[in-house]
């Protein structure tokens, strides 16, 4: 089953750090975000590849949006 | 029986007990867990506890308890020391009548309770039961319910510690709520008012105990737990560690354990752990880990309002209580259940005279619908409540930023910090300077003819004016500014002058913090 990637915060995308693909350990960053003025590190939950990122530079995140998929 | 076969009946009888039920004690080791017994001898010094009213059984024998009930009730209760300090504990016993809460049973956790509030001691509770013995009826919830009033009675008297060794279901669990900290265990223990059976009843809703109430649950989620272990052994351990910090009552200080960690240590590397730009995060238990001594920092709530950090660790061997805002998580940045967990954390550390040091990064209170609907105004006064009640030493320092009310609600000198350092690369505003600075010059940078050295040179002349190291120190915002490096140094002899702080509010019943 895939874990969903979800933002802590609402925010903009600022830079997807891991491509579909990559294996990650938890809590390896995965995208940072940009929210009151800083770089939100959003975290692997788990360890797993990612399958997918449904987000990209720029985009606008609403709190708890899922933004990738680990498997 | 002749009078000379008294003594040997009565040590046959308590042996009986003390061995117990070797069927009960297998299930118990098979699911992994001590019993009662064991737990109690591994918290305990070796051979120092005392146990009280092993004997005791329950007066209801409706519904065949008269042959079922069995001596100690269901709950092992005594004292005994840990570090050769006394504590009074009880150790539901799930191998007797499954740690079933009868009337008696409940009435050895009030003894317990009501006498190490008499006599000055921290009283440690282990839960592992099944619950409330149905067929002793109204007599049971009237017990606990004297149970409930036992722990408010003891609040801010002494230390109130409870394990959640097993599960704790019902009306059981309010009274781990009423005590100081709350630990459990990955796995095997369990809290909920309402169990599985009754939601689905109820609510038709399917759910496991483990994701009603289990210990990630109440670690991440609900702010129950102050810290899971993985096993029964390490839970009893962490209690232990715990217990280090605390003085055994609100009259007396904690003790003072040196650990032969230089006070005058200078830190090193600091400038690693805390990034130049503010707009990247970084992990501030790093900064703390490095200003304690030997590393040693004892965090609770780790998984829960991770914007917030909170804990104990020692300077100069003496205990103190860690607030850090987590610039890794929501920015740092203030919400309802930071201000939860946080404010709680202050109010304990003055009911058991543990100054306070506060390390500040906020870039505010969190913003949007859903924490104004649920009511951040209410929670976030909390904190100011709580910094402004405690009397205990307050040491604040700031490392970067400090913007709007949050500044206020980390302890500003306004809200009694004793004494306020700042870092050299500190920013503190109403906003940030480049905040300020759009909204201030918005015209002229329209026509600006290099809009964004303009920009710049307005930011730098807003921040020494307004914002940064030289406008705290001249305005006595701060009392000095800090050279990182000597954060630790500073601190402690901070600390050391407060040591004698006294201050005294004025008389009432007691004042009315926010919830």
């Amino acid at each position: 089953m895939a874990t969903a990637v979800t933002a802590p915060i609402e925010g903009k995308v600022l830079q997807v750090v891991k491509k579909p693909g990559e294996t990650v350990e938890e809590n390896d960053v995965i995208i940072l975000l940009e929210a009151m003025k800083m770089e939100i590190p959003v975290v692997a939950p788990a360890a797993g590849t990612i399958k997918e990122v449904k987000v990209s530079p720029g985009d606008s995140v609403e709190s708890e949006a899922i933004l990738a998929l680990i498997e | 029986m002749s009078k000379s076969e008294i003594p040997k009946k009565l040590a046959a009888l308590e042996e009986q007990v003390r061995r117990g039920d070797e069927n009960e004690i297998q299930k118990q080791h098979a699911r992994g867990q001590l019993t009662a017994r064991e737990r109690i001898d591994a918290i305990l010094d070796k051979g120092s506890f005392v146990e009280e009213f092993m004997l005791a059984v329950t007066r209801c024998t409706d519904f065949g308890l008269g042959e079922k009930r069995k001596p100690t009730d269901g709950v092992v209760t005594g004292y005994g020391t840990i570090e050769g300090r006394l504590v009074y504990l009880f150790a539901q016993d799930r191998t007797v009548m499954a740690g079933s809460v009868g009337s008696v049973h409940a009435e050895k956790i009030s003894y317990v309770i009501d006498t190490a509030r008499k006599i000055g001691v921290p009283v440690i509770g282990l839960h592992d039961s099944v619950g409330g013995r149905i067929q002793e009826g109204l007599d049971v919830t009237g017990s606990i319910g004297k149970i409930f009033f036992s722990n408010t009675a003891a609040s801010g008297v002494v230390p109130q510690i409870s394990g959640i060794l097993g599960t704790c279901t019902g009306v059981s669990t309010y009274s781990p709520a009423l005590t100081d900290f709350i630990f459990m265990v990955e796995g095997t223990s369990q809290m909920f008012i309402t169990g599985p059976t009754v939601v689905k009843e109820v609510l038709g809703e399917e759910v496991s105990g483990e994701q009603l109430g289990g210990a990630k649950v109440h670690a991440r989620t609900s702010g129950v737990a102050d810290l899971v272990a993985k096993d029964d052994r390490q839970c009893l351990e962490q209690i232990g560690k715990l217990l280090s910090f605390l003085p055994s009552n609100c009259n007396q200080m904690p003790p003072r354990i040196p650990a032969g960690d230089d006070p005058e240590r200078l830190l090193e590397g600091v400038e690693g752990i805390v990034p130049d730009d503010m707009r990247k995060a970084y992990d501030i238990t790093r900064l703390i880990a490095e200003i304690v001594d030997n590393r040693d920092f004892f965090q609770l709530k780790p998984d829960f309002a991770k914007n917030i950090v909170i804990g104990f660790g020692r300077l100069d061997g003496y205990t103190t209580g860690f607030v850090a805002s987590q610039p890794l998580f929501l920015a740092g940045s203030l919400d309802i259940d930071a201000s939860d967990k946080a404010s709680r954390f202050i109010r304990f550390c003055d009911a058991f005279n543990i100054p306070v040091i506060t390390l500040v990064d906020v870039p505010g209170f969190y913003p949007g619908v859903k924490q104004e609907h649920r009511g951040i105004i209410r929670h976030g006064a909390k904190m100011l409540y709580a910094y402004g009640e405690a009397t205990v030493p307050k040491i604040t320092v700031y490392i970067r930023k400090g913007y709007g009310g949050a500044k206020q609600a980390l302890c500003t000198r306004e809200m009694g910090a004793d004494q306020l350092f700042v870092w050299p690369g500190v920013e503190l505003a109403m906003m940030g300077a480049e905040g300020a600075v759009s909204v201030l010059y918005r015209q002229e940078m329209k026509t600006a003819e290099d809009a964004g050295a303009f920009r710049q040179q307005k930011i730098d002349e807003y921040s020494e004016k307004f914002s940064g190291p030289f406008a705290a120190v001249s305005k006595q915002f701060a009392h000095a500014a800090l050279q990182p490096a000597e954060t630790r140094m500073r601190l402690i002899k901070a600390l050391r002058m407060l040591l004698n702080k006294s201050e005294e509010r004025p008389r009432r019943k007691h004042g009315l913090m926010p919830t």
